[in-house]
């Protein structure tokens, strides 16, 4: 009996480290975080002296434009940034999955601008778009076309291109990691079967590579919603707000405006969302799975 | 062996005894003590720490000095300030702290400190330091909760602090007969003037950066063209005739300015200035020594320096950064000391000429400083002016001071209406202050 009882017991004790560690390192501030979103807590306080104000912050959240505005520079800036990343890493994953002289080089020089740290990248992109000094604007004027604001009028896009310059080799290597491991078997009997160039990769690369690239733009999803520290440098979120993202309001939230409650709050729709996107991304590749089990299944059927 | 120590150690004593008696030193209880104090990176505090080991060497008391970029600073003391038990004796910061630090009554007044015999140097002489800056930096509790008054009293002193002054091209004014502009008609009159008889150059060249910058550069007109952001009563009154003027001043400077100007922060402005592309530059006096050092600056020489305009008064910023002694702190006593020695005449001094800015009106009239500095004596002339309400110092500030930068970013970049986008502002302001019981009495 006793022997049995403990028998039943040795698997949780195993796990018990993880789950305290757990528990620790990732429940507790997070736990923190939403305590604290429900109080009117300036950082002078400790979370103990803030006063309790229930939804308080999520109301006020909710009605503020400032905050709409930023979600909505937010969601454009993930949506592009992602499509165009996912395209072009893809593409050129597609186009260097070839034995060529050089191409270990070449691909080592294609991750490079991801190693870099994210504030000489904001630096580095500020600079080049310096309105007089700039590279971007001096290749203009050398050709002889207008100048362009790039930080001012078109600072949105200004953004996403550094970041696409940036994270691009991200999907790059990791799509080109799935197409080497593709079942070399499958593309073969294509290509006997007459398959073209565009057909194999319509029809077989891509749905097979699939899986890996749902994770990936999850990944990059995630990473997009989060990222700070180029933008921070290069814009500050501005001009006016139009490219104050989610984190970058957070951070001025508990920093400037000293609202450490509105910004635990503002956190919390910032997981939420990315918890719904991460949920729905997964349900959608399970879908996807079952439905091709089961024509698998009908085809072996028909056999 | 024993005997020669003995003697030598009598001696001393005596000689200490004798010393005492000539001539008592204050610091003599505190020899040994080691301070910790926390410093913004900036180049007054860069000057600062270069006459430490001078304060060391006199008094016997070392000091270690954190150093932080500023941002991260108040942060880290915001933390240190909560504490029970704090890591800092003394620290240097930031305008808009006092609101945050007072409030929640972290700070030590130094009323106790300055009447303690054996604290406070009787030589010290108060009504030397600039009036603008202790009001605007150091004092608390009088006139609308930040500013002296009656009922305020002193938690910190400044040190680091600033004022705003223009720089112009004498050579570009001289060339096109233009006038040392001294009131603001004159000034936006030159600014677009420039763009015109120099092509390629900018007028003036100002921060205008969404946020914090365009909000500075904003207040900076306001106060001299008669504005206020709040009246007596804190009625938001941003959006009348004299805001809406500041912010049309700030527009034509911005159009009339070099290119690129509408995402310029502090020092792209002053850089721009430095490399010949505007003719004017009107911001804090830290910038000014740039302009003089012939490897970083394409301009030193020609400059000429001029007291902020005038519009329907004088008022140039106040701002920058002062020294507190922290209430949990373990050595306030010689903290006090420290802080003393260094806003002394001897300290301003010393501070001044390794490149700081002055806290008082008489190292400005140093013949020494004016030698190595040409300009301090329009800069101390400056300071008999500097307003030390061109922008309130509340808790809330932070988040009205972001709200006010969005917007003037908006009235820049996309052409928004002018009291349309003030009237804004003074709405979600009016909400701001509500919540935060600005109108409980009303």
């Amino acid at each position: 009996m006793q022997r049995s009882t403990a028998n039943r017991l040795t698997p949780y004790m195993f796990m018990a480290p993880a789950i305290v560690i757990m528990a620790l390192a990732l429940m507790y501030p997070l736990g923190y975080m939403i305590w604290g979103s429900f109080r009117d807590w300036n950082p002078s306080q400790t979370i103990g002296e803030a006063e309790f104000v229930g939804l308080k912050n999520y109301i006020t959240l909710w009605g503020d434009p400032n905050f709409h505005e930023s979600l909505g520079v937010t969601l454009k800036f993930a949506f592009f940034v992602v499509t165009i990343e996912m395209v072009l890493g893809v593409g050129l994953a597609l186009l260097l999955d070839r034995d060529i002289r050089g191409i270990s080089v070449l691909r080592t020089m294609f991750i490079l601008p991801m190693m870099i740290a994210p504030v000489v990248v904001g630096l580095m992109w500020r600079y080049m778009y310096h309105p007089t000094v700039g590279t971007f604007n001096r290749t203009l004027d050398s050709l002889g076309i207008p100048r362009v604001d790039w930080l001012g009028d078109y600072a949105l896009m200004s953004i996403i291109i550094a970041d696409i310059w940036q994270w691009t080799p991200f999907i790059f290597i990791l799509s080109l990691a799935a197409l080497q491991s593709l079942p070399r078997s499958a593309l073969e009997a294509a290509r006997i079967d007459g398959a073209t160039p565009w057909q194999q990769i319509i029809h077989i690369k891509l749905p097979l590579m699939m899986p890996v690239l749902i994770v990936t733009a999850l990944l990059r999803l995630i990473d997009a919603f989060k990222v700070l520290e180029v933008i921070l440098v290069m814009t500050e979120g501005g001009p006016g707000l139009s490219t104050e993202i989610l984190a970058l309001r957070i951070s001025r939230t508990a920093t400037e405006f000293r609202e450490l409650g509105v910004a635990a709050a503002m956190s919390n729709y910032l997981l939420i969302l990315l918890l719904l996107l991460t949920v729905a991304m997964f349900a959608f590749n399970r879908w996807q799975e079952t439905r091709a089990a089961r024509v698998q299944a009908l085809v072996e059927e028909d056999d | 062996m024993i005997k020669g120590l003995k003697s030598t150690a009598v001696g001393l004593t005596t000689m200490a005894f004798m010393a005492g008696a000539a001539f008592a030193n204050p610091y003599a209880e505190y020899e040994g003590t080691t301070l910790i104090v926390n410093f913004p990176a900036h180049p007054h505090y860069n000057a600062a720490m270069k006459v430490l080991p001078e304060f060391t060497k006199e008094t016997g008391i070392e000091v270690e000095v954190d150093q932080l970029p500023y941002l991260k600073m108040r942060e880290r003391q915001t933390l240190e300030l909560a504490q029970e038990e704090g890591e800092y004796d003394l620290i240097g910061y930031v305008v808009f702290s006092k609101a945050d630090y007072v409030f929640a009554d972290q700070l030590e007044n130094l009323a106790k400190y300055f009447m303690n015999p054996k604290l406070a140097d009787p030589s010290y002489d108060a009504a030397d330091l600039i009036d603008g800056y202790v009001e605007n930096i150091g004092v608390a509790g009088g006139t609308k909760g930040y500013l002296p008054g009656k009922t305020g009293s002193l938690f910190g002193i400044p040190f680091g602090s600033e004022t705003s002054v223009l720089a112009y091209r004498k050579d570009i004014f001289e060339k096109h007969g233009i006038a040392e502009p001294e009131t603001y008609d004159q000034l936006l009159d030159a600014a677009c003037k420039i763009p015109e008889l120099e092509p390629g150059m900018g007028g003036m060249a100002s921060r205008a950066a969404s946020g914090h910058q365009a909000s500075h550069a904003f207040l900076l007109h306001l106060a001299p063209l008669g504005g206020r952001v709040f009246d007596e009563a804190w009625n938001p009154i941003i959006n009348n005739a004299a805001g809406v003027e500041a912010a049309n001043a700030l527009k034509t400077i911005v159009d009339c300015g070099p290119e690129g100007a509408m995402s310029f922060g502090p020092s792209e402005a002053a850089n721009a200035f430095s490399n010949g592309d505007a003719a004017m530059f009107m911001d804090s006096i830290a910038f000014m020594p740039g302009f003089e050092d012939p490897e970083r600056s394409s301009v030193a020489g020609k400059v000429g320096y001029a007291m902020h305009p005038e519009g329907v008064r004088r008022g140039s910023q106040t701002g920058g950064f002062g020294i507190a002694i922290p209430k949990n702190a373990e050595n306030k006593e010689a903290a006090f000391l420290l802080m003393q020695w260094l806003t002394s005449k001897k300290g301003d001094l010393m501070v001044a000429m390794e490149g700081g800015n002055p806290s008082r009106f008489s190292t400005y009239q140093d013949p020494g400083l004016n030698e190595k500095y040409p300009f301090s004596a329009t800069f101390g002339e400056a300071l008999k002016y500097a307003d030390p309400d061109w922008r309130p110092i509340i808790p809330v500030w932070g988040k009205i001071n972001a709200d006010i930068g969005t917007t003037m970013s908006k009235v820049l970049t996309e052409d928004l209406d002018i009291q349309e986008a003030l009237d804004g502002v003074a709405e979600r302001t009016r909400a701001v202050m509500e919540d935060a019981g600005y109108y409980t009495w009303q």
